[in-house]
C-alpha cells in the first residue's frame, strides 16, 4: 500500500536516511525500530512531505507522492502523529478533533457537523468525557489519545505513529496495544509505527524493519529480527552479538 | 447578550437624530473606523497568528482609489469604496503570496517594510499627487448632514465587518486559520492548505480595510502619504487588537472602542505626539504584562460562552 | 551619462553602504545573539544624530570629538531600555515576536518624544570639513559621505575587535554560543545581555552621526533607516557582523548603481523586492555561514 524505494535524505553533509527501501501491505501493522538518531522520524517526515527527499521514490496506492505537500498527503489518506505530541493547546479537545474532521477526507463544511463526528472519534479513543476541556489541561497519556484521535479524524487509510508508547505505564501500554488493533480491525487502517518500547513492538507488529545510521539493517518477523546479530550489535554493541 | 448588542447598535444608528454636538459624531466616526480596521486586521493577526504591521497600507490604498475615481471620473466614493477594497485586495494578493511563506517574524518585518515602501512610492508618484496630496470635493450639504452621513456609513461598515469577521471565526475557514496559529505543521497534517488559507485571510482583511479607507478619505477630504500611510495607524490597530484580546471577535471590538475613544480625546485635548507616546508605552505594557488582552479578565457571561462549544 | 558620473554614483553608493553597515551591525548582533528583534534600533541612530547635532549647534563641539561621550550616553540609554523592556520580553514564549512588537512600541515612543521636543523639521549636520569634495580626475567625492564612511568602518572594526579580542567581548561571544558553559565558568549572563544590548544601541548612535553627515534627518526618518537596517542584516546573515559589513557595501553598491539609472522611488522598491527575494530563497543571507 505504501512503498518507498531508495529513499535518501541528507542534511548538508549528514546522510540521515540512505537508500532506504520499505513496503507496507494493506492491513498490516509494521514496525520501524532503531537506536536514537538512526533516521526513523526523518523517514516519516520525508514520507509526509515535511522534508523533500534527496533521492528515491515513495508510492501510495500506486500513486507517487514523493513531491507532494503535507496537506495533499493528508488528503490522500495518510495520517501521522508526532513523537512529542502537539495538541492545539488553546482549543478544546473536541475542537482539536473537529477541525481535523472538517479538513480531512470527510471534507465537511459545518463546524457543528464536524463536532458531532469528532465526538464519535473521541468515544473510540476513550476521551469523550474530556471533550470540553482545553487541550493544554490534559495529562500526557490523554494528550497521546488526543493526538491519535486527531489523526483518525481525517479518515485515513494509513497511519504513521511516531513513538506512541513512550512514557506509558505497563497498563497503559496494554490498553494502547488494544487500541492499535481496534484501529486496524474496526477501522481498516494500515499502520506503520516507529517504536522504542519493545513490548509494544512485539505485541503488535507482524513485520519489523531495523534502521541504523539511515540504512536498513534488517527486516522480518519480530522473533527473527530480535535474534539477528547485527541488530543486537547495533543496539548493544559487539560484545553482546 | 446578543439582544443587548442589537439594542446598542439600534441606539447608535438613531443617535445622530437627537442632534448631539458634532464633536460626538466625529468622535464616534473615528471609533467605528478603528473597529472596522482592527476587526479586519484580526483575521490575520489574531486568528492566524501572523502579525501584520502594514494594515495601514490597504487602508490608504482604499483612500487613494476613491480619491482618484472622484477626481478623474466624478464617481462618488460611496460607490467606489468597494473598488478601494478591491485594489487593496489585489495588492494583498500580489504581496501576500510570497510574504506569507515567511516565518512569523519575517512576515511581520515584511509588512512593516511594505508600509514604509508604499509610503515612499506614493510620496514620489505624480499620478497620485506625490507630496502635494489629493483633495476630495466636499459633499454639497451642511456640516451637520455631512457628519451624519459619514457617521451612519461608517457605523454600517463597522457593524458589517464585525459580523463578517465573527462569522469567519465560527466557520470552517476560521477553524483552519486558528489551527494554523496554534501549530502550522500540525495543521498541514490534517489536510489544511496553509498558504491558501493564509492568503484568503490576508486578502479579506485587506479588502475590508480598503473599503474603510475609501470612506475615510472622503470624510477627511484631503489625503497625503504622510497622514494616510502613517505607520502610527498600524500601531494603533495592533495595540487595540492586543489590548482587547486578539483571539476572538469581541476583543478587537472592545480594544478599538476603548482605545480610539481615549485616543481621540487625548489627541484633541493634549496633542498627537503625547498620544503616540502613551500608546507606544501601552503597547509595551500590554505585550509584557497581558499579552492575551483585557478580554481575558472580563468574565464572559455563560450565554456568550455557550456559542463556542456545544 | 559619462563614465565618471557612473563611477561617482557607484563610489557614493559604496560610501553610503559602509555607513549602513555600521547602522545594521548592532541590530544584527542583538537579533543573532539574544534573539531580540529590536525594531527601535534605527530610532536610536536618529537620536544619535540629534545629540551630535545639539552638541555641535549649541555647544560648538565637533561631532567627531563628541563621539565618545555620545557613545557612552547611548550605551546608557540602551541599558535602560534593556532593563525596562528587553529583559522582561526575553521571558516570553516567542521572544522574537514579543521583542519585535515591544520594540515597535519603543520606536514610536522615542520617535514621538524627539518630535515633541525638537519638532519634526529636517536637520543636517554640517561641520565645515564636510562641505567640499575631493576630486579624482573628473569625479567628485563629497567629503561628508567619505568621513561618514571612514567613521563607520572604524566603528565596525572596533566593535568586531572588541568582541573577538577583549576579555569582556569574548565573554559576550561565549555566552551566546554556550550559555550554560559560560555561566559555569563564572560569566554573568545578565551582564552580558546588558553589555550586548548597550553596545548595540551605542553603535546605532555612532551610525546616526555618520548618517547625519550624509542625509537630512528628522524623527520619522527612522522608518526609512529601518528598511536599510533590515536589508543589510538579512543580506549579511543575522548575527554576523563581518557579514553585515560586506552586505552594507554590497547594498550600497546596488543603491549606487540603481540610483544612477532609476528614479529615486524605484530604488526603494528594488530594495524591498531584493529583501523579499532573499528572505524567500536565501534567508541565511548572502554572506551567512
Amino acid at each position: 500500500m505504501l512503498e518507498g524505494t531508495g529513499v535518501t535524505k541528507k542534511f548538508g553533509g549528514l546522510v540521515a536516511v540512505s537508500n532506504f527501501d520499505f513496503s507496507v501491505e494493506q492491513g498490516q501493522i509494521v514496525g520501524l525500530i532503531g537506536p536514537n538518531g538512526s533516521g526513523k522520524t526523518t523517514l516519516f517526515n520525508v514520507i509526509t512531505g515535511f522534508y523533500p527527499a534527496d533521492g528515491g521514490r515513495i508510492v501510495f496506492k500506486g500513486r507517487e507522492i514523493t513531491r507532494d505537500k503535507p496537506y495533499q498527503i493528508a488528503k490522500l489518506g495518510i495520517a501521522r502523529t508526532f513523537q512529542i505530541v502537539r495538541p492545539l493547546l488553546s482549543l478544546s479537545v473536541l475542537d482539536n478533533v473537529a477541525i481535523a474532521v472538517l479538513y480531512g477526507r470527510e471534507n465537511m463544511s459545518s463546524m457543528a457537523k464536524g463536532r458531532m463526528r469528532a465526538l464519535e472519534i473521541l468515544k473510540f479513543v476513550g476521551l469523550e468525557s474530556k471533550k470540553n476541556i482545553l487541550a493544554h489541561q490534559l495529562v500526557a497519556a490523554e494528550r497521546k489519545r488526543l493526538e491519535l484521535a486527531r489523526a483518525l479524524a481525517i479518515k485515513p487509510e494509513f497511519l504513521l505513529l511516531d513513538e506512541t508508547f513512550s512514557g506509558l505505564s505497563d497498563m497503559e501500554i496494554q490498553e494502547a496495544i488494544k487500541l492499535i488493533y481496534r484501529i486496524r480491525d474496526d477501522l481498516g487502517i494500515t499502520i506503520f509505527l516507529i517504536e522504542h518500547v519493545m513490548k509494544a513492538v512485539m505485541g503488535t507488529c507482524e513485520k519489523i524493519m531495523v534502521i541504523h545510521y539511515g540504512v536498513k539493517l534488517a527486516e522480518g518477523k519480530p522473533e527473527e529480527v530480535s535474534k539477528n546479530p547485527s541488530v543486537i550489535q547495533a543496539y548493544l554493541g559487539k560484545r553482546h552479538a | 447578550m446578543q439582544l443587548l448588542m442589537l439594542v446598542v447598535i439600534v441606539f447608535l444608528f438613531a443617535f445622530p437624530f437627537i442632534r448631539p454636538p458634532l464633536f460626538f459624531l466625529t468622535l464616534l466616526f473615528s471609533v467605528f473606523m478603528y473597529v472596522g480596521l482592527t476587526e479586519s486586521w484580526n483575521l490575520m493577526g489574531g486568528y492566524t497568528g501572523y502579525v501584520s504591521l502594514g494594515h495601514v497600507t490597504f487602508f490608504a490604498i482604499g483612500a487613494y482609489t476613491t480619491a482618484l475615481f472622484l477626481n478623474r471620473f466624478g464617481i462618488s466614493p460611496f460607490a467606489t469604496a468597494i473598488l478601494g477594497g478591491v485594489f487593496a485586495a489585489m495588492v494583498a494578493a500580489l504581496v501576500g503570496y510570497p510574504v506569507l511563506r515567511l516565518k512569523g517574524a519575517y512576515f511581520t518585518i515584511s509588512t512593516l517594510l511594505l508600509a514604509v515602501v508604499m509610503q515612499l512610492i506614493f510620496m514620489n508618484w505624480e499620478f497620485v499627487g506625490s507630496s502635494t496630496g489629493l483633495w476630495f470635493k466636499l459633499l454639497p450639504v451642511t456640516m451637520e448632514t455631512n457628519r451624519l452621513i459619514f457617521y451612519e456609513v461608517m457605523l454600517a461598515l463597522a457593524t458589517l465587518i464585525t459580523l463578517l469577521v465573527r462569522w469567519v471565526e465560527k466557520s470552517k475557514l476560521g477553524a483552519g486559520l486558528i489551527a494554523i496559529r496554534e501549530d502550522e505543521d500540525v495543521a498541514k497534517t490534517i489536510g489544511i492548505n496553509a498558504p491558501w488559507l493564509k492568503v484568503q485571510a490576508f486578502i479579506l482583511g485587506a479588502f475590508f480595510a480598503g473599503i474603510v479607507g475609501g470612506v475615510y478619505g472622503y470624510y477627511m477630504s484631503y489625503i497625503h502619504p504622510d497622514i494616510t500611510f502613517n505607520i502610527n495607524t498600524s500601531l494603533l490597530i495592533l495595540l487595540m487588537a492586543f489590548f482587547g484580546g486578539c483571539k476572538t471577535w469581541a476583543g478587537p471590538l472592545l480594544g478599538a472602542v476603548i482605545l480610539s475613544l481615549a485616543n481621540q480625546l487625548i489627541v484633541t485635548f493634549i496633542g498627537a505626539e503625547i498620544s503616540r507616546i502613551l500608546y507606544g508605552l501601552l503597547l509595551i505594557i500590554v505585550i509584557i504584562f497581558m499579552p492575551n488582552g483585557v478580554i481575558e479578565y472580563i468574565k464572559v457571561p455563560q450565554i456568550l460562552r455557550k456559542e463556542r462549544t456545544p | 551619462m559619462s563614465l565618471s558620473y557612473i563611477l561617482e554614483t557607484i563610489i557614493s553608493g559604496i560610501l553610503f553602504g559602509g555607513i549602513y553597515a555600521l547602522l545594521s551591525a548592532g541590530f544584527s548582533l542583538t537579533w543573532g545573539t539574544m534573539k531580540v528583534l529590536n525594531i527601535s534600533h534605527a530610532v536610536f541612530a536618529v537620536l544619535g544624530s540629534y545629540i551630535a547635532y545639539w552638541f555641535f549647534v549649541k555647544g560648538g563641539i565637533d561631532p567627531i570629538l563628541s563621539l565618545p561621550l555620545l557613545a557612552l550616553i547611548l550605551f546608557f540609554v540602551g541599558g535602560i531600555v534593556y532593563r525596562l523592556v528587553i529583559r522582561p520580553v526575553t521571558k516570553a514564549k516567542d521572544v522574537v515576536m514579543a521583542s519585535m512588537v515591544a520594540t515597535f512600541g519603543v520606536a514610536i515612543v522615542v520617535e514621538n518624544v524627539m518630535s515633541y521636543f525638537w519638532r519634526p523639521d529636517p536637520r543636517i549636520l554640517k561641520p565645515p570639513y564636510t562641505g567640499t569634495s575631493f576630486f579624482i580626475g573628473e569625479m567628485a567625492i563629497s567629503k561628508g559621505p567619505l568621513i561618514g564612511f571612514i567613521l563607520a568602518i572604524l566603528a565596525i572594526a572596533l566593535l568586531y575587535l572588541f568582541l573577538s579580542h577583549t576579555y569582556t567581548g569574548k565573554g559576550v561571544q561565549a555566552t551566546w554560543q554556550n550559555p550554560i558553559g559560560a555561566a559555569l565558568v563564572g560569566i554573568n549572563p545578565e551582564r552580558v545581555s546588558l553589555i550586548t544590548f548597550g553596545l548595540s544601541i551605542a553603535s546605532a548612535g555612532v551610525a546616526g552621526v555618520a548618517m547625519a553627515f550624509v542625509y537630512a534627518f528628522y524623527p520619522s526618518v527612522q522608518t526609512v533607516w529601518t528598511l536599510f537596517v533590515f536589508l543589510v542584516t538579512i543580506v549579511g546573515g543575522v548575527g554576523n557582523i563581518l557579514g553585515a559589513a560586506f552586505a552594507g557595501l554590497t547594498v550600497g553598491f546596488i543603491i549606487g548603481v540603481s540610483a544612477a539609472f532609476l528614479p529615486f522611488v524605484w530604488v526603494n522598491v528594488l530594495l524591498f523586492a531584493l529583501l523579499l527575494f532573499i528572505l524567500l530563497f536565501k534567508p541565511e543571507g548572502l554572506f551567512g555561514t
